[in-house]
């Protein structure tokens, strides 16, 4: 009888276990590493803590989140390539990370080593001034470009060279400074450092209050919060600075792992009321979720863009 | 939004944050808890000769951000705990120093002086209540002077200063910095090559990673808790391990000397006092301002300025024979240091100290809070976060400076006891709660092994006589220097000579050759 009923436990806790490893009830092995690729306390770190937050109350999940900040993504895509692919370790990056950065990086890596899980929301790239400037549109900016060169602020190298292509087709010479995120942007923006900026969503409160404004839309659409401003397109660059914010891993990681983390985050950042949905409707526009394969695909095809960008930008 | 805005939400902050528990319906907020705890136990290790408050602080971060979490709500409760050590062994230092003659910290060596005197004519309780009065007098002195000043200077640095001229106040700071601190120039200046090199590994703008020899473990550069404990907390350990290895220690007992009289602090005392306190609490506040200097320098500059003016009147006894003046100016000096060395933190980003340093680790490692100009800026309409928090910090520091005021003192001279813990206990102890602290917070093992690495580089640096502070504030440092260096020049169209662009920049230069040269001409005494 003894041994029948250990073997009945064994047996029980055996298919306890099977079940245990269904995608449906993945849970991650411990708590999660959340690498962040962005300065602390900018809105991209914000929105990163705040989905760890939001999953935390949800699910029971814990996070360790550490900032792997620098080089675009690089220095964190570097750190986690060789972190164990169980979903244990994840980081945050953008789409450009994948693309255009690890193009340029040129440091023996590829998309595939990575394992996109899911995006969750897109830039709402806009080119910034301080309202006090005076320009009411792009073409007040450009004018005053022309009587004496201004100052452009870019946080990546890609929107440093989509800046130098925007003055090349206008006719105008920026001096474009490097500037550690958009909250960098936005401070260099608002201490009269840097004349105007790209700025990806951060900038959001500052138009709605009239403090900024939205002089040109970086991407390959009208900016959700300032319609009429001119999209890169309309200014003669053919190229734009269209890009979500990613969640990767390690390359291979499972599937159901990827899947569970994917439909986890999708529907924190998707759910009315969470605190990284408020966030993201205000800053980005709302979320925009591409799981899994798409992602992996979208980056790819990032990946193998980059080169037309570099070939324009080094003309 | 105002100022006073700001003043009350910042208060708010701390009476409103998470709550601890509640007493009879009245909840404690975790904050203050905090800063109790902090500064209790900074009474406790400044009263032990071998740790003083930046091991503590040290310590102790990583362990509460492991508590407190990553969230900015973490930030007050944290930074209130290290302020309150901070304050908490500033005045603990005295203790041994008057009771023993062993200064508990390097600073209180000025009290030992009049303190033990005191103490062998069966007056210490009095000579700590002298201790404790004029230090928490100059503690918030400097904290009402940083209130007002910080503010108002990064508000001026915020609107007057341009890019070329932000970057060349750095390297003015960092010139001033290596002139000095330390025995010479030269060796400061090797320190802050040394940090300014390691915080060039892995770093920089470019894709490729820089200096890194082809590692994936360099290319991310060097994490900043093992940089920072290795070559502060773990060199002074092994330094003391080395020196208690030669030494054997002398064991003299000491004599205990019958205490009697009147142990109390009168009236007329304090008014005999208040001269001496508030010259050296200006003084040390001066003193505190400028990065780098040290509370050391401002408590003997304190007390010799205070034994001028003692000897002037001719009152006895005499500075050096038991004079509660001589006690008074010293503690008042160093301890007004203090505050004042947030002035350059909050408002401008640049550490001054050891102290310093470690707040701005912890508001780096918390994240959503960057000390600097950009704190105090008005955004509109909306709340800049990251002032609240700075003014939640103020409130803080009053709160510490209250809580010493009220139960500093009494809680001060029951520590008697901690100067006979024995060395060759202590140092283990830190040695291995360091390491803990420090896996804790990184959770690697090769962070363990560059703060060893860090800590052998701090041993060696002591050794051969080179302030390791230095070092550690370069270290901080050298990011935002180049990252403005590369703004400036980027902003000024590719101008090599961004540094010469304006007057004032031009201004802030010439002072960096001035400060080394001047530095250079003159030999002078082992500062730390």
């Amino acid at each position: 009888m003894k041994r029948f009923l250990r073997a009945a436990v064994t047996a029980v806790g055996l298919t306890a276990l099977a079940t245990g490893a269904l995608a449906s009830d993945w849970t991650p092995p411990g708590p999660i590493k959340l690498m962040i690729a962005f300065k602390a306390g900018g809105g991209a770190d914000t929105q990163a803590r705040l989905i760890a937050e939001d999953l935390e109350a949800k699910l029971g999940w814990k996070f360790i989140p550490e900032q792997v900040t620098g080089k675009g993504g690089m220095n964190l895509a570097m750190a986690i390539k060789d972190q164990p692919n169980d979903g244990s370790v994840i980081g945050i990056v953008v789409t450009e990370t994948l693309g255009y950065n690890m193009k340029v990086a040129n440091a023996g890596v590829a998309p595939s080593d990575f394992t996109a899980i899911t995006t969750t929301a897109g830039f709402q790239m806009g080119v910034v001034s301080l309202s006090s400037k005076g320009w009411a549109t792009f073409d007040d900016m450009i004018a005053a470009a022309k009587a004496g060169s201004l100052r452009f602020g870019a946080m990546s190298p890609k929107l440093a060279d989509l800046a130098y292509l925007l003055g090349k087709a206008q006719g105008v010479d920026f001096n474009i400074v490097n500037v550690k995120g958009g909250k960098g942007v936005m401070n260099g923006v608002n201490a009269g450092d840097l004349d105007l900026g790209f700025m990806a969503g951060i900038q959001g409160k500052g138009v709605a209050a009239g403090d900024l404004v939205n002089l040109a839309s970086a991407l390959s659409e009208p900016l959700k919060q300032t319609p009429d401003a001119p999209t890169f397109a309309d200014l003669g660059v053919p190229f734009s600075a269209d890009g979500y914010f990613l969640i990767i891993g390690p390359g291979g990681m499972p599937t159901e792992a990827r899947d569970a983390l994917a439909a986890a985050v999708g529907e924190v950042v998707s759910t009315e009321g969470t605190k990284s949905n408020g966030m993201i409707s205000k800053a980005f526009g709302g979320a925009a979720v591409i799981a899994g394969d798409d992602a992996q695909a979208l980056v790819q095809s990032d990946f193998e863009a980059a080169g037309a960008l570099l070939q324009a930008a080094s003309e | 939004m105002g100022w006073f805005d700001y003043v009350w939400m910042g208060i708010l902050a701390v009476f409103q944050g998470p709550e601890m528990f509640s007493i009879l319906g009245l909840a404690i907020p975790v904050t203050i808890v905090m800063i109790l705890m902090g500064f209790l136990m900074g009474v406790a290790v400044g009263a032990t000769p071998g740790l003083a408050g930046p091991m503590a602080m040290a310590v102790a971060l990583p362990i509460l951000i492991s508590i407190f979490g990553f969230t900015p709500d973490a930030l007050l409760p944290v930074m209130g705990f290290l302020l309150g050590i901070m304050k908490g062994a500033t005045i603990g230092g005295a203790v041994p120093a008057i009771l023993f003659n062993t200064p508990g910290t390097p600073d209180a060596f000025m009290t030992t002086l009049d303190g033990y005197p005191m103490t062998k004519a069966g007056q210490a309780r009095k000579a700590l209540r002298v201790a404790h009065f004029s230090s928490a007098s100059g503690d918030t002195f400097s904290d009402i002077v940083l209130i007002f000043c910080a503010p108002f200077l990064a508000v001026v640095v915020e609107r007057y200063l341009d890019l070329p001229e932000k970057t060349a106040l750095l390297i003015l700071s960092l010139a001033f910095i290596a002139a000095v601190i330390g025995g010479s120039v030269g060796k400061g200046l090797i320190s802050l090559g040394l940090g300014l090199l390691a915080a060039y590994v892995g770093t920089g703008e470019d894709f490729y990673p820089r200096l890194s020899m082809g590692s994936q473990t360099l290319a991310q550069g060097f994490p900043i808790a093992a940089v920072v404990l290795g070559v502060l907390i773990l060199g002074e350990v092994f330094k003391s391990i080395e020196e208690l290895w030669q030494e054997n220690r002398k064991s003299g007992a000491l004599a205990v000397v019958e205490q009697s009289g009147d142990q109390r602090l009168h009236w007329a005392d304090i008014k005999r006092l208040l001269p001496y306190i508030s010259r050296s609490a200006v003084i040390g506040t001066a003193i505190g301002a400028l990065p780098g200097i040290g509370s050391t320098l401002a408590a003997t500059l304190g007390y010799t300025t205070g034994r001028a003016a003692h000897a002037r009147k001719g009152r006895s006894p005499a500075f050096g024979q038991g004079a509660p003046e001589g006690i008074a100016a010293t503690e008042a000096a160093n301890s007004s240091v203090s505050g004042a060395n947030l002035i350059p933190v909050l408002s401008l980003g640049i550490p001054g100290n050891a102290a310093a340093v470690f707040l701005i680790l912890a508001a780096d490692s918390i994240g959503g809070f960057n000390p600097g100009p950009s704190v105090f800026r008005f955004t509109g309409d909306q709340v800049n976060p990251e002032m609240v928090i700075a003014f939640g910090l103020f409130t803080c520091m009053m709160i510490a400076n209250l809580l010493n005021w009220t139960i500093g003192g009494a809680f001060m001279r029951s520590m008697g006891f901690m100067s006979r813990i024995p060395k060759h206990i202590l140092l283990p102890v830190v040695l291995l709660l360091t390491l803990t602290s420090i896996y804790v917070q990184e959770t690697r093992m090769v962070a363990i092994w560059f703060t060893i690495g860090f800590g052998v580089l701090g041993y060696l640096m002591r050794r051969l006589g080179i302030s390791p502070l230095p070092f550690v504030i370069a270290y901080i440092l050298g990011g935002k220097l180049e990252e403005s260096a590369r703004q400036a020049f980027a902003a000024t169209g590719g101008d090599a000579w961004f540094l010469f662009s304006s007057s004032v920049s031009i201004a802030f230069m010439a002072l960096t050759v001035l400060v080394v040269t001047l530095s250079l001409r003159k030999p002078k005494e082992a500062r730390t």
